[in-house]
């Protein structure tokens, strides 16, 4: 690598962006309860969805926030372009991650770029990635535990495996792979902005570089891959590309870590299912989709008003801002019958933790490859695999982000 | 106002009657069946919409575009007559048009 490509460390080192994760997602054990209530009451309410979950409100511009709880409205907003706009995420994500991001635009313009960026996640592609990348990452991981009889499956497994796959698509250097992280977790960091606009700099300057160096000499991996895309005789507009960079790790890292803890978490808490999974593969599927479905990791989408609006009875001026709840129309007891409940077998019908509309997540088909891997080798290599008795059962936290922080198994003997 | 005939996964054949504009994802969709998932909404983004075009109407169907052939690519079920139904915008010609909602992936 060339040595004009450097990473740099935060101005206060001792700065830690993972633990900033409660004040900025919540650690709230279940929010669904208060959800339900909500959408007894109406299916949008006046207000923005953090202060009504005990968080400090967001940092945005002064103007109406409202949640929408009501699944026929949840879809709309979602889906209804011409009357719903991402523009909402300039004030948040596009201060971080880069006004390039498609998650800030709106069609046409946001259908441009994101065919691009969705041609490489398709499921004939990523799927192929299972094999040469997920299996080989889940592997090494796995190997440093397998022996000892018990493990933190969230701090010695998912906490890393979705983000050594980004290492490895992106073919960073391994001295590199720490700062990185913690530059790309501070982004989301917005309750401390200086520190989310700090990593933002350092990353977009580390990227930048980066492109550079890969159009000079192209490997096989993603970064050389879009540094090189041409649309119309041109590279990918630098804003784009860069912004897409950033996001990545949040978008494909955080996730998948937040899905497959609760994946494990719901099946181990469930151990009928877990077994009935174990004596037929073909099963997987289902569980991971109602992993997701019952508490999947991103439970908040923002959307603005293009114009004044009535949404389930409400006036909502043009400008508002749009908590749209994915967490609350997947627990709806009108599409899920009994939906508190993890149940892999039920009725299957989709749900919204990818989102739906124009923005549905361009990462999901790798996420159910990342999960599936994950899934089949804790199967595979953990036998008898049970919540360990001497520790804390886990206890999945959030209200904007879901996780549990702990699983403490054990297996073997 | 062309009629459309409409065979779900389960084999039934329904006849529905569409609006002239609308795609022909809209269409199915509005018509209450719900095994038409469309989940990106009809923008080209998923691969949710997917049905298969009886051959005889071939020749009233726009051609496929790039982007479109590649979502098909992801479907273990494509063949000669898939398209996917947002991109297929209905003409008063569709008339009588005979469509299948292909398997779930």
């Amino acid at each position: 690598m060339d040595n004009a490509v450097k990473i740099q460390e935060y101005d206060d080192p001792s700065y830690d962006p993972f633990s900033a994760d409660d004040i900025n997602f919540g650690d709230t054990p279940d929010p669904y309860p208060l959800i339900a209530q909500w959408r007894a009451q109406a299916p949008v309410l006046e207000g923005d969805y953090r202060p009504k979950m005990g968080l400090q409100s967001a940092t945005y511009p002064d103007r109406k926030s409202f949640t929408v709880v009501g699944s026929d409205e949840v879809l709309t907003v979602l889906t209804d372009t011409d009357r719903f706009s991402n523009h909402g995420y300039r004030f948040n994500i596009g201060e971080t991650f880069g006004q390039g991001s498609i998650s800030v635009m709106d069609n046409p313009e946001h259908g441009r770029w994101r065919k691009i960026f969705q041609k490489i996640f398709l499921p004939q592609y990523v799927k192929l990635w299972g094999d040469t990348i997920v299996d080989p990452v889940v592997n090494d991981l796995m190997a440093g535990f397998v022996g000892t009889g018990r493990a933190d499956l969230i701090e010695q497994f998912t906490l890393l495996y979705p983000f050594e796959v980004i290492y490895r698509q992106l073919d960073l250097p391994a001295a590199d792979v720490r700062t990185f992280q913690r530059l790309a977790i501070g982004q989301t960091d917005y309750m401390h902005i200086d520190k989310a606009m700090e990593a933002s700099r350092k990353l977009g300057d580390y990227f930048t570089a980066l492109v550079v160096e890969r159009r000079r000499n192209p490997g096989e991996d993603l970064v050389s891959l879009l540094a090189n895309t041409e649309v119309d005789g041109d590279y990918l507009p630098e804003l784009v590309l860069i912004s897409f960079l950033r996001q990545l790790m949040n978008a494909a890292g955080d996730t998948t870590y937040r899905g497959t803890s609760i994946l494990l978490t719901a099946l181990l808490e469930n151990p009928d299912q877990f077994d009935a999974v174990r004596a037929d593969h073909k099963l997987i599927p289902l569980a991971i989709e109602e992993a997701l479905r019952w508490d999947g990791p991103v439970a908040v989408q923002l959307r603005m008003a293009k114009e004044d609006v009535v949404l389930g009875g409400v006036e909502i001026p043009a400008g508002s801002l749009l908590d749209v709840v994915a967490g609350a129309a997947n627990r709806d007891p009108a599409i899920f019958p009994d939906p508190d409940r993890f149940d892999l077998f039920r009725d299957r019908k989709a749900h919204f933790a990818f989102s739906r509309g124009p923005h549905i997540c361009v990462g999901q088909h790798l996420a159910r490859v990342e999960m599936t891997r994950a899934l089949i080798a804790v199967m595979e290599n953990l036998p008898n695999l049970r919540f360990d008795p001497d520790q804390p059962r886990p206890e999945i936290r959030g209200s904007m982000m879901r996780v549990p922080r702990h699983l403490h198994v054990r297996f073997g003997d | 106002m062309p009629n459309l005939m409409v065979t779900t996964r389960d084999g039934d054949e329904r006849q529905i009657a569409a609006e002239t504009g609308l795609s022909l994802m809209e269409a199915i969709r509005d018509a209450g069946m719900d095994e038409m998932l469309a989940l990106c909404g009809g923008c080209c983004s998923c691969a949710t919409c997917h049905v298969k075009v009886d051959p005889a109407f071939a020749g009233l169907l726009p051609p496929i575009s790039e982007d479109e052939s590649d979502l098909l690519d992801s479907s273990d079920h494509r063949d000669a007559t898939s398209r996917l139904s947002c991109q297929i915008p209905l003409t008063a010609e569709m008339d009588g048009l005979r469509v299948a909602i292909a398997p779930e992936d």
